[in-house]
């Protein structure tokens, strides 16, 4: 059986592991097995992270670059430092500006290989509901819009529901839904061919 | 069975368990520091009584194992790959006496590398001091086969390794577990001077002992499934086979089964020490030429022996040195069927175009840097106004970053802060020159290995000025207890030992206490003890900076919280964010000044002092 492979970019203290344990949670409740590898370097804050996760049955932890299937970054630069490692036809979401993303030069890339690309301000949005912290739940809920991958959106709402502490758990799940909502928009709005 | 969704780190926890292991020792080092703490947390929940500990360095770890082992119990002791360096004389001794419980060594390694000094294959030094060694392909199979190295270990009473990579250690798998427990083998020393303190006559005949158990190792690893397996059938014949061992193994399985290769035949070698000669026969004889794919060296590439027909690293089909990620393995799957007249994998265009489109966009360089707050910073400041033009060797920690600041010139091993400054001193002296020399090196590392370098730099009378960073914590490899706090990895409480009293009985009779927040009075008292240490009746002089880490012990490290701004009189002259290089100080090039990232900044306050216009001030 082919892996769905997600590859989750960022910097350090962004929590792109805690993001992969609400995929890869997720994941296990429906019974699949799991298997990721994480990357950080000497740096306990600010370098760059990336995770990767890949769902079904696999032996390696690590996806090849072209291999991916989804790509959810929580920073624009970082987004395309670990563009080579999605496959031709695979999906990008980014936390960026959607009237800015993607930049020109990435553009033909994008096309040449059928990669779609979406951006979402994931931040500002936390940020404006009192809680930064928690862009990685708005862009795991923005990814959850398009309806791709093996977990369905209220399977993924729930493992935040279940994984996020007492104090935040109502903030959580009220930025899971005002991004999934935002989400929801722009895929429809893809749908219709409006890029 | 069990389940749990565990780094590699925590399913080799459970292995130790499941086997039943009663004594584990280790020093943490990355990618191997989870591996204990996790192996407390399943002890604990399983109300077990396993001894487990934090040593002082990895030799002594690993002796405290080997004595329980030759007292007939289960034991283990993990650590980093350079770790066993450490450990080296003790490791290779001991398979010359063996043991009577199993004592398993598991050394992980890192390619790459991400976090070390080398990238040396921990599987050379097994070969080295002739342990048998396992090198596991996935979480799950290192879990397994450390079950398997107890087995070897106490059916031949030789230490057994076993040797995971990064990718094992930081890989995060579901793992299915049986039941934990923890052996009831009472400790028997039955004395055997012929054995356990033997001398040359009698280390021959312990020699000649191994090898004989090698021969004997060597046959069961032909047969060790699923370790060691191939998928040849009797008859069939081959252009190319691929010989894999550890993460290549699965990664060379994944791609060819994603890509329906089934045409390709592999040897899988888990247990590659000592040799499978029998199994690797069959498989060479049925292949026109095979592809060796093992990480980081060559060691089954040099056992192979049959140099006609291995590809690998010394034909220059696989790279000497970096890690073997997934796009590299298949890229060098390609190049070899293609030079055997046979299809390549896949296509690459499109992950090549990728990597070129990458490179051209100028993305942001984002070197690590000590923690905004951290009280290195300011200790490397302060060295750095103290004693401008001096030689400043360091050593391996979280304050290697000191070099963003110019404050360490050299980085060589755990210890070599000290003993390099010792050389230094004495090279120059030699030629007539007082060379003004502050060597770093932080609390555990000096606990670990500073002690010997510094009797011996008493003792020869060299002239320096050693600065110990004590943070009160083990901070880069994850945040273990230090030895001056006296916790013990399981929250019991152990025997805190001071530094001052440690530093005074190494000889040393100069040692000042400075909290390096207070910035003034630390470059102050480091330019008396450079003085003091050139002085005719000076020596050695020790300055312990002491702050707790910003981030394990945040709320002592913080006791008051300074909300700084940069006011008009900042002239942009980038001391703070390019010599000081605090993150949170970020230059605004529009305004062609400085501005405070309130988000990341620590409010430790320790900017008020360093900046030549007094532009940044307090909020008021």
């Amino acid at each position: 059986m082919k892996t769905c492979n997600f590859v989750l970019s960022g910097l350090g203290g962004q929590g792109i592991l805690f993001m992969t344990k609400i995929l890869a949670q997720t994941a296990l409740n429906k019974g699949y097995n799991i298997l990721g590898a994480e990357t950080h370097g000497m740096a306990q804050r600010g370098g760059s992270v990336v995770s990767h996760l890949k769902i079904g049955d696999a032996g390696s932890s690590l996806i090849r670059a072209g291999a991916g299937d989804f790509l959810i970054s929580m920073d624009e630069a970082e987004t395309y430092r670990y563009l080579p490692w999605v496959r031709p036809g695979g999906m990008v979401f980014a936390n960026a500006s959607a009237h800015k993303f993607p930049d020109d030069r990435v553009k033909p890339y994008l096309a040449e290989y059928k990669i779609t690309a979406f951006a979402m301000e994931a931040g500002k949005t936390a940020l404006e509901m009192g809680a930064p912290r928690s862009t990685n739940l708005a862009m795991v809920a923005f990814f959850a819009a398009f309806g791709q991958g093996p977990m369905e959106a209220d399977a993924l709402r729930q493992t935040v529901a279940s994984v996020s502490p007492d104090p935040v758990k109502q903030v959580n799940l009220k930025i899971f839904d005002v991004c999934h909502e935002q989400g929801k928009n722009r895929a429809e709005r893809s749908a219709h061919g409006i890029v | 069975m069990k389940q749990a969704f565990l780094l590699g780190n925590g399913a080799m926890a459970l292995g130790l368990l499941e086997a039943g292991c009663q004594v584990l020792t280790s020093y943490p080092g990355t990618p191997s520091s989870e591996i204990l703490p996790e192996t407390v947390r399943f002890a604990k929940a399983a109300d077990l009584n396993t001894v487990i500990e934090w040593s002082v360095n990895e030799k002594v770890a690993f002796d405290n194992a080997f004595a329980a082992a030759i007292s007939g119990k289960r034991a283990a002791c993990c650590m980093k790959m350079v770790g066993l360096n450490v450990a080296a004389d003790s490791f290779m001794s001991a398979a010359y006496i063996g043991n009577i419980g199993g004592l398993v060594v598991i050394s992980c390694d890192d390619p790459g590398p991400h976090s070390s000094q080398t990238e040396q294959d921990s599987r050379f030094m097994a070969r080295i001091a002739k342990v048998p060694v396992l090198d596991p392909a996935s979480p799950q199979e290192a879990r397994a086969m450390i079950k398997t190295a107890f087995e070897i270990s106490e059916e031949f009473q030789v230490p057994v390794m076993v040797r995971p990579a990064i990718r094992i250690c930081h890989a995060r798998q579901n793992i299915s577990y049986e039941q934990l427990k923890s052996n009831l083998t009472p400790a028997v020393f039955n004395r055997e001077p012929t054995r356990w303190a033997s001398t040359p006559k009698f280390r021959f005949l312990q020699h000649k002992a191994l090898n004989e158990k090698h021969r004997i190792i060597a046959e069961k690893f032909n047969t060790l499934v699923p370790f060691n397996r191939h998928t040849i059938q009797p008859e069939q014949t081959f252009a190319l086979g691929i010989v894999v061992g550890g993460v290549p193994s699965a990664v060379v399985s994944d791609l060819c089964a994603e890509c329906n290769r089934t045409d390709i035949p592999l040897l899988k070698l888990g247990a590659p020490y000592p040799f499978p000669e029998g199994l690797a026969s069959q498989f060479m004889d049925a292949c026109d030429r095979v592809l060796v794919i093992e990480e980081t060296d060559t060691v089954i590439e040099y056992m192979l022996r049959d140099r006609h027909k291995t590809w690998g690293r010394l034909t220059g089909h696989v790279p000497m040195e970096g890690e073997l990620v997934p796009e590299k393995i298949e890229a060098i799957l390609n190049q070899a069927l293609v030079e055997s007249s046979l299809p390549p994998l896949s296509d690459t265009d499109s992950t090549k175009a990728g990597f070129a489109l990458a490179a051209s966009l100028d993305l942001p360089v984002r070197k690590p840097t000590l923690c905004p707050g951290c009280p290195h910073r300011a200790s490397f400041y302060a060295i750095r106004k103290a004693v401008p033009k001096a030689i400043y060797p360091s050593d391996i920690g979280c304050y290697t970053l000191g070099s963003n600041l110019g404050g360490v010139d050299t980085v060589l091993d755990m210890g070599a802060g000290i003993t390099l400054a010792s050389g230094f001193w004495h090279a120059f002296h030699q030629d007539g020159e007082a060379k003004p020399i502050v060597a770093t090196m932080g609390d555990s590392t000096f606990f670990h290995s500073g002690t010997t370098g510094l009797i011996n730099a008493v003792y020869n009378d060299a002239r320096f000025v050693l600065v110990i960073l004590d943070n009160g914590i083990t901070a880069m490899t994850g945040m273990q207890p230090a030895i001056t706090q006296g916790a013990l990895v399981d929250g019991r409480k152990g025997n805190a030992i001071a530094l001052e009293t440690i530093v005074k009985g190494c000889g040393v009779d100069y040692i000042q206490v400075v909290d390096p927040y207070d910035i003034d009075h630390t470059i102050a008292e480091i330019k008396k003890a450079h003085a003091w240490a050139l002085s005719p009746e000076g020596g050695i002089a020790v300055i312990i900076s002491r702050h707790p880490c910003v981030i394990g012990l945040r709320d002592q490290a913080l006791p008051e919280i300074f909300e700084v701004e940069i006011t008009d009189e900042c002239d942009d002259c980038g001391l703070c964010h390019l010599r000081f290089e605090c993150p949170a100080m970020v230059r605004n090039p529009e305004k062609k000044k400085t501005e405070i990232n309130p988000v990341l900044c620590s409010g430790c306050g320790v900017c008020l002092h360093i900046c030549p216009k007094h532009a940044v001030q307090t909020v008021s």
